[in-house]
């Protein structure tokens, strides 16, 4: 591999895993307040492209936008993706979470919960939305807009990884800095003192949960114009993100960024060393190799102790 | 970290105006919005199959039909039950079970149920009971039905047997399990000489399954040695990842393992000893007679382990490690030790699956199959035998069953559906260990951590 | 507590309901009713795939019983196997229980028609498969006897593609792609095998399915500096990768097979899709009176148009149809199973009989052209290449 092509991949790289930095925040985030695997935030994703592509679908684009219009589309799909993304992450945790934490269920239980919410939504999808991928509309005309080490950078890529950096500084001040973050900091450190000291536990959990379904909403979205939008297209990424986040360290979300941009380059070096086929394998062995030396993940663990 | 500052300096009337809430925030109202939504969904759930020609089609079929008004009357007329005739129903319910619990509770149910735990030749003569009735009933069913109960309840039951070893026992959360079962698969294509590369000698199907015991016990301590000190979710992503590596493995190691084209032609069981000779087929029966005896078999075995030391151990390790630890179990060494026993299982399904079926590719081993079968597991309810083949039993016969009632693309939306509703009403699955019980229910009431797994998300709030 | 006690009432009453609609859609099958079966993929990842299929045969069923010139009815039978090799015993042993079912149409993947062929050998029920392409299908040690190939197997168009680049493009070097399904594996082999054989130089490689990102792929591509792709695989990844190859600024020539040869792919990859290549098995989907007269009736009654093997389906459907029509509604399947290999039944997209062990009839291959937005016809890819 040549130095140019090195850079051509790494810059790739990156861009894709800013993508699944900012869906493995999301697993982390509830991770962090509840210790649960949500399952069911791979179908978050889902239904946050499909939210892109209804409010597109409902404004519908034409040929050749202009550049203001362009930035509106592209606005207007975000918030709904977003919008869908929040509202599904909420009522998942009303209905799937809520229940089993007011009677302290075990994690195992949440598991297997999610699991079964995880089946549901992505049918539901299915069946309500067509089974065949659709396409999102064309927002902008992609072409090539810098280079970087020599390598192109186009518009998508630029709006992916500017929007993933965005959502993520922003998280990152909300946690830090705000007194919800405080509250989310809290109920991850000990949710039994938290709630002793008068943080409103069941408010802040829900909070959580909108704001990491924000994030993969929002991430759904940027996957969706990256690819296409199908109502099995949670799956994958979502086991990588998952695997991103434990990288990092589960529960932290500077180490959901690291793990999952550290993901993204080892699967993009894969294709031109290895071939594509290997890029799922490249990324377990990462993450066991990791797991093996540092058994809680590069950063560590906990919410708490990112700030 | 500072604690969060909640103190606001509110005046007393300030205060009960805050306290105070309008109608349409009482609880009762707030479930009413739930059982509108709830009814919604339940319209959507039903509804017409959508298309991607135009996306919004199902959902406006949905609000303009009258299904939707069925379903909103149905959701909101449980709400005005349960809101304004609770009293009479539950009084109505409590008398019928008080004159039916007088027939049931001291009634000859109970006293059955009694005698069946404490005597042990009432036991007995009920298993044997229980496998007659297993051995004949199938040969009465549609072959459909046959063929349902031998290649995926038997097959699953045998693996779900194994899992609970692994997770209902010792407590380590396997999301790989069913990589094993691969494992074993491949070892009889291998060693049946069905692969692109070829064996040393070609054995008969039998004789594959103590190789595949083998190399399942090889496989599992090969995941377990390194991976083991990591605690229960991380134990998860790693053997979940483990799953991942060995189905691409299949799928991209065409050399190999024959890659997506997979293998074929793959002989049946057979016996030739001492001028005996049988050869299994592609009739289930036979199958079946094989698949429950290695099912009690198994059972047999595995019975007698958790009444042992090393079941002891195990449910030391589960409920708590440390304190097991303390006490001189050399946890890593039992943890390992059922990690492999579930892997051995798992890989002996795999034989008698590929011999059964004939042909293997990597699509029968994705990564979802071991959530699913730990999904039966659980819904069995687990630590109990009985529990996780009964789990397994409804959570296999139900997609299958799905196909006459419904529109089959849509089955696997009811599955997801009745786990969640399972889980939220009934966690300790439909027939649970009376440990495991009794753990929930402390856990429950924050007694003590049930262990590792069960401890509350969250924390104990 | 009241809550758990509508639980327990509600499940009954669920499960109730569901056994009532259940056997609403049962009755409606009369006595003396000849049922056609379909075995594909109706649940899991691929069934946009099986639905193609299954509304081809349900319009050819339907169409039969509205022409009026059939002495009995025809039903239709669905069996799904969600596309895998454990779900379609169970699914054909369904079909084969119903006494009625005189043929089925399918089943629709090589996996699953491995597993599920004994069983329909063992019981004399004749498969016409609409896409089953792996060739081993046809080896005669399986024992598939009853096993019709309804589609070429994967060599014709294979074979076909690397002609056409050796010959008429005079390609110097081919970047092959396989999708990593028992489909583009398949084709990839003998493509590569006839690109080598004509001397041209192959990067072989292959691109699971539903991979997330093509871009890494598509740089790939360029870096290699082929100067033709071959895709071998569905149109679902197809559009992706296309879009991420116009971005990564691929120049070279383009081709996939039949399994991309689908509208669908132009418009989910829109202007990035144009001058692809796409081979198939079929004559001009477009022009005849038949095939369009059969877009319009599908697009009507599903209201979608037609995908990828629907028409195949459909002609298969009809075939059957004919052939049942010929020996009446009280045919054994045995006595059909033996009529469908000898006939012969020209369909809108190709002319149907039947070789040795099942094996189709070789057909030539024929390519098309995206231009415009639209899926343009070329004409015999052998008499292209000349």
């Amino acid at each position: 591999m040549s130095l140019q092509e090195f850079w051509d991949y790494l810059v790739l790289g990156v861009m894709l895993g800013s993508l699944y930095a900012v869906i493995a925040i999301g697993y982390t985030l509830v991770y962090g307040v509840l210790q649960l695997i949500n399952f069911a935030h791979s179908e978050v994703f889902m239904l946050g492209a499909y939210g892109s592509l209804i409010v597109l679908q409902l404004v519908s684009p034409g040929d050749n936008p202009s550049a203001l219009a362009s930035i509106g589309f592209v606005a207007l799909a975000m918030a709904g993706s977003a919008l869908f993304g929040g509202v599904t992450a909420y009522g998942l945790e009303k209905v799937a979470y809520r229940p089993l934490r007011r009677r302290g269920a075990p994690r195992l239980i949440f598991l297997i919960t999610a699991i079964g919410a995880s089946f549901f939504l992505y049918n539901l999808a299915g069946k309500l939305f067509g089974r065949d991928p659709l396409p999102l509309p064309e927002m902008y005309d992609n072409h090539t807009v810098f280079s970087l080490f020599g390598a192109g950078v186009n518009i998508t890529q630029m709006l992916q990884f500017a929007t993933a950096v965005v959502m993520m500084v922003a998280l990152d001040l909300l946690v830090t800095r705000t007194k919800l973050g405080k509250g989310i900091r809290a109920v991850a450190q000990d949710a039994e003192v938290a709630g002793l000291m008068g943080v409103d536990i069941d408010k802040v959990i829900s909070r959580t949960f909108i704001i990491g379904g924000v994030l993969g909403g929002v991430a759904g979205f940027l996957f969706a114009n990256l690819n296409q939008v199908s109502y099995t297209m949670g799956f994958i990424p979502g086991i990588t993100a998952f695997a991103a986040a434990v990288v990092g360290g589960i529960g932290n979300i500077r180490g959901a960024m690291f793990g999952g941009i550290l993901i993204g380059i080892v699967e993009t070096m894969t294709v031109p060393l290895l071939g594509d086929e290997w890029r799922s394998v490249s990324a377990m062995v990462v993450l066991i190799l990791v797991l093996m030396f540092r058994p809680m993940g590069i950063l560590g663990e906990r919410v708490g102790r990112a700030a | 970290m500072s604690t969060v500052d909640t103190s606001k300096n509110l005046t007393p009337s300030a205060a009960s105006k805050l306290r105070r809430t309008a109608w349409y925030q009482t609880e009762r109202f707030s479930r009413l919005w739930a059982m509108i939504a709830l009814g919604v969904l339940l319209a959507l759930v039903t509804g017409e199959q959508g298309n991607t020609r135009d996306i919004f089609f199902s959902i406006e079929d949905t609000f303009t039909g009258p299904n939707l008004w069925v379903c909103l009357g149905l959701t909101v007329g449980v709400w005005a039950l349960r809101e304004f005739a609770a009293t009479p129903i539950k009084g109505a319910v409590t008398k019928a079970k008080e004159s039916a619990g007088s027939a049931v509770s001291g009634g000859p149910v109970g006293t059955l149920r009694e005698r069946l735990r404490t005597d042990k030749r009432v036991k007995l003569g009920g298993i044997a009971l229980l496998l007659i009735l297993v051995l004949v009933i199938p040969s009465g069913l549609e072959r459909t039905w046959q063929t349902v109960l031998v290649d995926q309840i038997a097959i699953f039951a045998l693996l779900a047997i194994g899992l609970n070893v692994v997770i209902g026992w010792a407590g380590l959360l396997d999301l790989g399990f069913f990589a094993f079962f691969a494992v074993g698969a491949y070892s009889t294509a291998y060693w049946t000489g069905r692969l692109p590369i070829e064996p040393p000698v070609v054995l008969n199907n039998f004789w594959v399954i103590p190789v595949a015991v083998i190399t399942c016990l090889i496989c599992g301590l090969l995941l377990g040695a390194p991976t083991l000190r990591l605690r229960g979710d991380y134990l998860a992503i790693v053997t979940l990842g483990f799953h991942e590596i060995i189905y691409l493995v299949a799928k991209n190691a065409d050399g190999i393992t024959g890659g997506p084209q997979g293998a074929r032609l793959i002989p049946d069981f057979s016996i030739d000893f001492a001028g005996f000779e049988y050869k299994w087929s592609i009739k289930p029966l036979p199958y079946w007679y094989l698949l429950v005896f290695f099912i009690v078999l198994v059972i047999i075995l595995f019975s007698r382990l958790e009444h042992s030391r090393v079941g002891r151990a195990w449910t030391a390790i589960r409920e708590d490690e440390i304190a097991a630890a303390a006490n001189g179990v050399n946890t890593v060494q039992f943890k390992l030790m059922a990690f492999a026993i579930g892997a051995s299982t798992s890989g002996v399904a795999g034989v008698i699956f590929t011999s059964k079926y004939g042909y293997i590719n990597p699509e029968v081993f994705p990564l979802l199959q071991s959530i699913l079968i730990l999904a039966y597991v659980i819904f069995g309810g687990m630590g109990s035998i009985p529990g996780v083949l009964i789990g397994t039993a409804i959570l296999v016969w139900l997609p299958e069953a799905l196909k006459d009632w419904v529109d089959p693309s849509d089955r696997y939306m009811y599955l997801g559906a009745l786990l969640v509703i399972m889980m939220i009403y009934r966690p300790q699955g439909v027939w649970p260990s009376r440990r495991r019980q009794r753990e929930l229910k402390m856990a429950e009431e924050g007694i003590g951590d049930a262990d590792a797994m069960s401890e509350p998300a969250g924390g104990k709030f | 507590m009241l809550n758990k006690t509508i639980i327990k009432m509600a499940i009954p009453l669920a499960v109730g309901a569901l056994a009532l609609t259940g056997c609403g859609s049962d009755s409606g099958s009369g006595d003396g009713a000849v049922k056609i079966a379909f075995q594909g993929p109706l649940s899991g990842d691929n069934v946009a795939l099986g639905e193609n299929m299954q509304n081809g045969v349900k319009l050819a069923i339907d169409q039969a019983n509205a022409k009026g010139d059939l002495d009995f009815k025809l039903e239709y039978v669905a069996g799904d196997d969600q596309g895998l090799p454990d779900k379609a015993t169970a699914a054909a042993q369904k079909i084969i229980d119903d006494e009625s079912v005189v043929a089925v149409v399918g089943p629709a993947f090589s996996g699953p028609t491995n597993t599920s062929s004994p069983l329909y050998a063992e019981s004399g029920l004749v498969t016409v498969s609409p896409s089953a392409t792996n060739p081993l299908l046809t080896d005669k040690e399986n024992g598939f006897t009853s096993f019709l190939r309804g589609v070429p197997n994967d060599n014709m168009q294979g074979a076909g593609m690397a002609t056409y680049y050796a010959k008429k493009l005079q390609a110097k070097k081919v970047y092959l792609i396989d999708d990593k399904t028992d489909y583009g594996v398949g084709l990839a082999t003998v493509a590569e095998k006839g690109l080598k054989d004509a001397g041209v130089e192959v990067v072989k490689k292959s691109v699971p399915q539903k991979t997330p990102d093509y871009s890494a792929t598509a740089k790939d591509v360029v870096n290699s500096k082929a100067d033709a792709l071959i895709y071998a695989g569905y149109y679902q990844d197809a559009a992706p990768f296309a879009k991420k190859l116009k971005d990564a600024g691929y120049k070279g020539a383009a081709i996939s097979g039949d399994g991309t040869n689908d509208m669908k792919f132009v418009e989910l990859a829109g202007d990035s899709s144009e001058n692809w290549f796409l081979t198939c098995p079929c004559t001009d989907a477009t022009v005849e009176a038949g095939t369009k007269k059969f877009a319009e009736d599908y697009q009507k009654e599903f209201g979608r148009a037609p995908g990828t093997y629907s028409a195949e389906a459909y002609d298969i459907a009809n075939m059957i149809i004919a052939e049942v029509k010929k020996s009446g509604a009280d045919v054994e399947r045995e006595a059909l199973r033996d009529a469908l290999a000898k006939a012969s039944y020209k369909g809108l997209t190709k002319t149907f009989s039947f070789g040795e062990n099942g094996e189709f009839n070789g057909t030539d291959v024929y390519l098309y052209q995206v231009k415009g937005g639209k899926i343009g016809y070329q004409g015999n890819i052998n008499e292209l290449a000349g």
